[in-house]
């Protein structure tokens, strides 16, 4: 029977990070595919919040209390305590799942090491196909590959955005376990943790972003992105140019060296679309683009492009959904 | 200080010639190969920290023999030296190889720090750096922003990139850490090293050097095989709206309702 | 057009270092490129980044602080440089041709004194061989040096002397033996300034390479030791033609830089310019015009590259090649530049776009390091043979 794990993320402030509740909820649906189940494995220092609240997702979870883990960075002993619940259990197969995002891949990394298992990663499409099929960007999105393991498990990790979370009519059930297998990775101390101002939630999850590019010309023109991403519920993003320019963090950065994001609408403010740009939205669902230049490479992708002044497009536009919303 | 930089030949993005070939691997006569560019970020943090400390930087790559060349860019930045694993055995590679492969030829070496790129272009993991420090029993820091190494007290310092700001973390060393564009903006290679690097060892490891076996590394024993591949499907037609900023501003809106993004 | 041109000839190092120069031109040159043209200012950014990156270095022996590239190296460097600004691949193309006297002729002791400083680039050499009244007939030359004890005191003026105004060290040629046969009046001094009795008298203002200064220089009684002096009395001449044979094949390069620079400017216009609904490349009279254009482009640089090699190896008609090369690179930028801006149309009049820099920009390649008149004259020598002399 084919076992889906899904490891879930506890948030700084003990909450359930919402990419694991998407790879509970894309679990859940393949083990329905596959006649098997979806089991969550949350590790903390004290893991009871995050667990219950991913046990809306997944009938099952357990839970990993490991207070030696306070002060340390998380991933390493993480994985430990993930591969002894692993190890625990006599089915030798099944399927790891785990976000993509930092800390999942980071545990990713050390639990392939740690069981062996093959890793399929920044997987943008998952499937039962009598096996488990594993679609995934090759060459900044030029190519999609389908890939699949040909070892009785392996470990996928799973972008944001890919499925929408679902709860279940009624929440699973939490079940404690005390921590299990190895401790012999060195865990690494966290000396001080430093709150940014400014700092955003993973613009990775947004679900829809609003970016701006060199055009935007400088942090002033960037409070038009915000207003903009404000209004529309959404996150601000930025080119390699406009963080290089130190007008945005550099966590906000979309592209080949930031971030890949696909969010519902993409919203591209004074941005070429150059290809370095391009391989970080381009599988967004919806985008639109305004930019003065009507043959800029975005012209190829967009779904909408607004030839004009990017101030004046946004100030109008922001008019016009701010009316909307009476 | 010695540091060892993971570096990855891949198919250069610009050049926007990669493909599969009837085997469903990479084709690497496609296209011209280059550095990982994420790779370069953690070299030129290394080159700095040596330039500061005193040291040499050492690149490790696995690749195959046509990798030599990828590194001279690399070596001509200021690496001293590199090391080639290269094997027949090793075409197909799933990850779990690269991983065990690097580990090998990393217990060769002596270093106080392994740095390794956020991920490669042509394949994203970004899961190898986290892999071989398990398999050596490294401390592993990753989301580097900063990197501050003590050599006299043997520890190390990283700034960690979170969501919310940063952490600080500390290990001793040696330990392997994983790195991001933050860190700095790679050099040009200085003329002076593109003439000088042709003068810099590579030092090749085959399976056998390592002792490792190509039955159970490799392509023989990948974990993950590719199934098929296809170009994504394309998007619709692009609507162009010119006219007055109102008129624009309508269109987005009209396109956002329809979609039911508003 | 960012792929650069095939490199099968090339050696790893130096197509590493052709790619790590265009780079390098496209980020940091090319953006100051209009504006170097337009204020007419000579571009010490550009020089602080050309000698950060070793660039200067590079006609320079490795054991005096040089990076010790070969005459192709060098070529490839100022073409690279070239593609982006004319006025930023000058400073190479002079701080090479001003030290050859030098590094052809210097003694152990002169290259130990001057080179390691010339190649760190932080002193700028120039080559002050030309005069009012001896251009192409540089033999009739009237700056004349007269020995005075352990000196020689230096009088004349010197025309169109690029980076005059900006040097440290000036490469002058002087009458030394005026009762001797015409090719051994002369002798080479390696001048330093400021000094006593040297003067900038003006700066031209020219139609192109107007960043690049241009001087007049004025020599009245300047002493100069004969330690600086690059050979014997007489060998003057000998140094400037063999100076020629090395330097002629830099102007090529920077033709060809030129050249490649409008070739691409035009084609990347004829993609994305429509009219009567279509890309004008799309009309056959534009596509035949670029074609020619990259054909003519790339038949420039093969010569250029294949007279390199000969030079180098010191193949006795090392003067017809660079002649050859020099002759048909600089009319090759003429022809292409001028084609450019025909593509553009009434946009290559203006100067929001590239091409009318680059136009008036390639015209003195067929004037200075030896009008191509000169160049024919050397040529048709090589062929024919001596009739008279």
């Amino acid at each position: 029977m084919a076992r889906f794990w899904v490891v879930g993320e506890p948030n700084a402030d003990g909450s359930i990070s919402k990419l694991s509740t998407e790879v509970a909820t894309l679990a859940r649906s393949l083990a329905d595919a596959a006649g098997g189940d979806a089991v969550g494995i949350v590790v903390g220092t004290d893991p009871g919040r995050a667990a219950a609240e991913l046990a809306a997702f997944l009938p099952r979870v357990i839970a990993v209390a490991d207070p030696g883990l306070a002060g340390h960075a998380w991933s390493v002993p993480a994985a430990e305590r993930v591969a002894g619940v692993l190890g625990a259990d006599p089915d030798a197969g099944g399927f790891v799942m785990l976000g993509a995002g930092p800390d999942g891949r980071d545990l990713a990394g050390t639990l392939a090491a740690l069981t062996g298992r093959g890793v399929l990663a920044n997987a943008t499409a998952v499937r039962w196909d009598g096996r488990l099929v594993v679609e995934m960007g090759a060459f900044g999105g030029k190519l999609v590959t389908s890939s699949g393991f040909t070892t009785p498990g392996g470990m996928v990790t799973i972008r944001p955005n890919m499925v929408t979370a679902e709860p279940l009519p009624t929440p699973g059930v939490v079940e404690a376990q005390a921590p299990a297998g190895s401790a012999a990775l060195p865990r690494v101390a966290i000396v001080e943790q430093v709150e940014e101002a400014g700092a955003v939630a993973p613009i990775e999850e947004a679900r829809i972003i609003v970016s701006g590019g060199r055009g935007v010309g400088g942090p002033e023109g960037f409070q038009l992105v915000g207003e903009l991403a404000a209004e529309l519920g959404g996150a601000v993003g930025a080119t390699r140019a406009a963080v290089d320019s130190g007008w945005v963090p550099y966590s906000q950065q979309i592209g080949q060296t930031g971030k890949i994001v696909k969010p519902q609408l993409y919203l591209a403010l004074g941005i070429s679309g150059a290809i370095q740009h391009k391989v970080g939205m381009q599988t967004a669902e919806t985008i639109v683009a305004v930019n003065r230049d009507p043959d800029a490479p975005i012209a190829e992708f967009a779904d909408l492009l607004v030839v004009g002044d990017l101030f004046e497009v946004g100030r109008a536009l922001l008019v016009a959904l701010r009316e909307r919303s009476g | 200080m010695h540091i060892v930089v993971l570096t990855k030949p891949v198919p250069d993005p610009a050049a926007a010639a990669e493909r599969l070939g009837p085997d469903l691997r990479l084709d690497r006569a496609a296209s011209p190969a280059v550095v990982n560019g994420n790779d370069e970020y953690a070299l030129e943090a290394a080159l700095k920290l040596v330039e500061a400390h005193g040291g040499e930087v050492t690149l490790l790559t696995m690749a195959p023999p046509s990798g030599a060349d990828t590194m001279r860019k690399a070596l001509a930045m200021g690496a001293t030296r590199g090391v080639l694993v290269t094997d027949p055995a090793l075409a197909g590679s799933c990850v779990r190889s690269t991983d065990e492969v690097l580990a090998a030829a990393l217990r060769e070496l002596t270093f106080d720090l392994v740095f390794s790129g956020f991920d490669t272009s042509d394949g994203n993991a970004g899961v190898v750096g986290a892999a071989i420090a398990a398999r050596l029993g490294l401390p592993y820091l990753s989301n580097a922003a900063k990197i501050e190494p003590d050599p006299a007290a043997g520890r190390v310092r990283v700034r960690r990139i979170t969501p919310a700001g940063h952490d600080l973390l500390e290990a001793p060393m040696p330990a392997l850490v994983v790195c991001t564009q933050v860190l700095g903006e790679p050099r040009y290679p200085s003329l002076k090293g593109i003439m000088s690097a042709r003068s810099k060892e590579i030092a090749s490891r085959s399976l056998a050097d390592l002792g490792l076996d190509g039955a159970t590394v490799g392509g023989a024993a990948a974990t993950t095989e590719v199934l098929d591949s296809r170009r994504p499907p394309a998007r619709g037609a692009t609507t162009v709206v010119r006219g007055s900023a109102a008129e624009g501003a309508a269109a987005i809106v009209a396109l956002l309702t329809t979609r039911r993004l508003i | 057009m960012s792929t650069p041109p095939s490199g099968h000839r090339l050696t790893e190092e130096q197509i590493l270092l052709r790619d790590t120069l265009r780079e390098l031109a496209d980020a940091r040159i090319a953006p100051r490129a209009a504006d170097i043209d337009r204020s007419g200012e000579f571009p010490e950014d550009i020089r602080r980044l050309l000698a950060q990156h070793d660039v200067l270095g590079l006609p320079f022996p490795a054991e005096h602080g040089g990076v010790g590239g070969d005459l192709l190296t060098v070529c490839l460097a100022i073409e690279q440089i070239a593609r982006a600004c004319t006025t930023s691949s000058l400073i190479l193309a002079v701080q090479d041709l001003g030290s050859l006297p030098l590094r052809l002729g210097g003694s152990e002791d002169q290259l130990a004194r001057w080179v390691p400083r010339l190649a760190s680039g932080e002193t700028l050499i120039c080559f002050g061989l030309t005069e009012p009244e001896a251009g192409s007939d540089a033999a009739a030359l009237r700056t004349t040096a007269v020995r005075d004890g352990d000196d020689y005191l230096v009088s004349g003026t010197k025309r169109f002397i690029t980076n005059g105004s900006v040097a440290g060290l000036v490469t002058i040629f002087a009458v030394t033996n005026p009762e001797a046969p015409r090719h051994r009046r002369l002798s080479c001094f390696i001048v330093e300034v400021p000094t006593q009795g040297f003067r900038v008298a003006r700066l031209e203002h020219k139609m192109g390479i107007r960043g690049s200064p241009t001087a007049e220089l004025e020599l009245t009684s300047v002493r100069v030791p004969a330690a600086n002096r690059i050979g014997d009395e007489g060998d003057g001449w000998d140094l400037a033609m063999r100076t020629f044979e090395r330097s002629r094949p830099g102007i090529a390069a920077q033709a060809v830089g030129i050249a490649q620079g409008a070739l691409e400017a035009a084609s990347a216009y004829a993609r994305e310019r429509k009219q009567f609904g279509q890309r004008i490349g799309d009309f056959q009279m534009v596509a035949s015009m670029l074609a020619d254009m990259d054909a003519q482009v790339e038949a420039a640089r093969q010569l250029l590259y294949t007279a390199c090699e000969v030079i180098e190896s010191g193949a006795p008609d090392a003067a017809r090649w660079a002649a050859m090369c020099k002759l048909v690179a600089g009319d090759t930028a003429m022809r292409v530049t001028t084609d450019a801006v025909q593509v553009f149309g009434g946009y290559g009049y203006v100067d929001e776009f590239p091409v009318e820099r680059m136009m008036r920009d390639a015209k003195i390649t067929q004037l200075y390091e030896g009008t191509q008149q000169i160049q024919r004259l050397v040529i048709a020598r090589a062929l024919l043979g001596r009739g008279r002399d």
